[in-house]
């Protein structure tokens, strides 16, 4: 068992994948109803990089703006502070997730392209059965379901023979293998890393119960979405990894959300025109 | 001196050709990867195709390579126009997975199985043999075709293994 190495990198800050102060603050100030733009504004350009990503993406074809955008301020007036803030995290999770995780067979940009469509596909669900949620904080929690992966991918190694007999043998949903081997899914590990990040709640939930939606306690329906897009991602070959089609569709999330067969062909055909979409934010 | 090979990657309702020292790579879930090679003229290549026919009848007019019964034909036209026809290459076949258990979606159950046996049925009208079948189960799969000698890389459960069949 790697339980205690685990925890270990857990423990220490420096062991783990870090996440600019920025984005951090950006969450916490869109808490409050009575956001300042001009602070935000502020806040958002003291990071260079994130400055740099929210002005040229505010720009793209993806998000187009009716105007040129020459400021985060700009940015902020013309697209609303919640596409801002989609757009900070989104270029945060770029620099995290863009990564080959060789031990969970994730490699040339995997990660992040099934990311980002679980991201887009949650928002379209969203949209598309008239949920009651903001399709932007769809996106957002759709994104960073995997980060935990990053943390176990680097203990692979020492157990990969037994992994790959019991992958043989076994039929159960991966991370059950994930907690016999390491002591912690990648949910677990997920929910540690967004609550040291001080993510909100809402959004720690996500990445904790997305394959479980049924044990979320904070927002159940968001979860619900973003678990059917990451299921419909899975099986098309873009986020699938050394688990497969391990997890099965939860009919909680499908009561739920209201989604029915002919919804999930619909989402699930029209995976390539999304990614055809995403082509500005999967190079940012 | 070595030269490192080109690697092409295939993408989701995609069909590349290439030949020689390029690399042909897909990564699948319940798609089907189809390789066609011709070990000849060193030409080969990959169709991804998501469904075996489209339920609409009208996406697959701008999307033709999302599903079988537009894809296959388009993918013989392809490795003709690169100079390989009909009799010169070999045919192998992988992905198709599909969940185990559980399964509340008819839809998601069904894709796999339907894409295999388009795939098959294609290829036995065109009288094309297919020499190698890594199908269904529950696993994702990346292959890479090696067009220099035809071999594939299969990836799957944490596993790799070379595939040297090509004819």
């Amino acid at each position: 068992m790697l339980k205690s190495k685990v925890d270990e990198v857990l423990k220490d800050i420096n062991k783990l994948p870090a996440i600019s102060s920025v984005v951090t603050k950006v969450l916490e100030k869109l808490q409050k109803p009575d956001v300042n733009i001009a602070e935000l504004a502020q806040e958002i350009s003291k990071d260079p990089a994130i400055t740099a990503s929210v002005i040229k993406l505010s720009n793209s074809a993806y998000y187009r703006a009716s105007k040129p955008i020459r400021t985060v301020g700009e940015a902020l007036m013309t697209l609303g502070t919640k596409t801002v803030k989609e757009i900070v995290l989104l270029t945060a999770a770029k620099g995290i997730l863009s990564q080959d995780l060789s031990s969970y067979q994730l490699e040339a940009a995997q990660l992040w392209t099934s990311s980002l469509l679980v991201a887009e596909l949650s928002s379209k669900i969203v949209q598309h059965k008239k949920l009651k949620i903001d399709k932007d904080l769809a996106f957002t929690s759709g994104l960073l379901c995997n980060v935990g992966k990053i943390v176990l991918s680097q203990f692979f190694a020492p157990v990969m023979m037994q992994l790959k007999a019991d992958l043989k043998e076994n039929k159960d949903p991966f991370p059950l293998l994930e907690k016999k081997y390491f002591g912690y899914t990648h949910m677990e590990v997920s929910q540690t890393l967004l609550q040291k990040w001080n993510f909100p709640p809402e959004l720690v939930d996500v990445v904790t119960n997305y394959l479980d939606p049924e044990s979320s306690s904070v927002n159940p329906l968001l979860t619900s979405v973003v678990h059917i897009a990451t299921i419909l991602i899975v099986v098309s070959g873009i986020g699938i990894d050394i688990g497969g089609e391990s997890v099965p569709i939860s009919p909680f999330a499908l009561s739920q959300t209201g989604i029915t067969e002919s919804d999930i062909e619909t989402y699930f055909v029209h995976i390539p025109d999304l990614q055809a979409g995403l082509a500005d934010l999967l190079n940012i | 001196m070595s030269l490192k090979p080109k690697i092409i990657n295939v993408g989701i309702a995609d069909i590349k050709v290439g030949k020689d020292t390029e690399v042909l790579r897909t990564t699948l879930g319940s798609c089907i990867g189809i390789v066609l090679y011709d070990a000849e003229r060193k030409i080969g290549a990959i169709s991804h195709i998501m469904l075996a026919k489209d339920p609409t009848g009208k996406d697959c007019i701008k999307f033709p390579h999302k599903y079988g019964e537009t894809a296959l034909p388009e993918l013989i036209n392809m490795m003709k126009d690169a100079g390989s026809n009909l009799g010169q290459y070999t045919c192998r076949m992988f992905g198709g997975a599909s969940m185990f258990k559980g399964i509340n979606s008819q839809f998601l159950q069904n894709i796999g199985e339907q894409n295999i046996a388009i795939v098959r049925r294609f290829m036995e009208e065109k009288n094309v043999p297919i020499i190698v079948e890594d199908v269904a189960g529950n696993e994702g799969r990346t292959i890479s075709l090696y067009c220099d000698d035809g071999r594939v890389l299969l990836k799957k459960a944490g596993m790799e293994k070379y595939l040297y069949k090509v004819r």
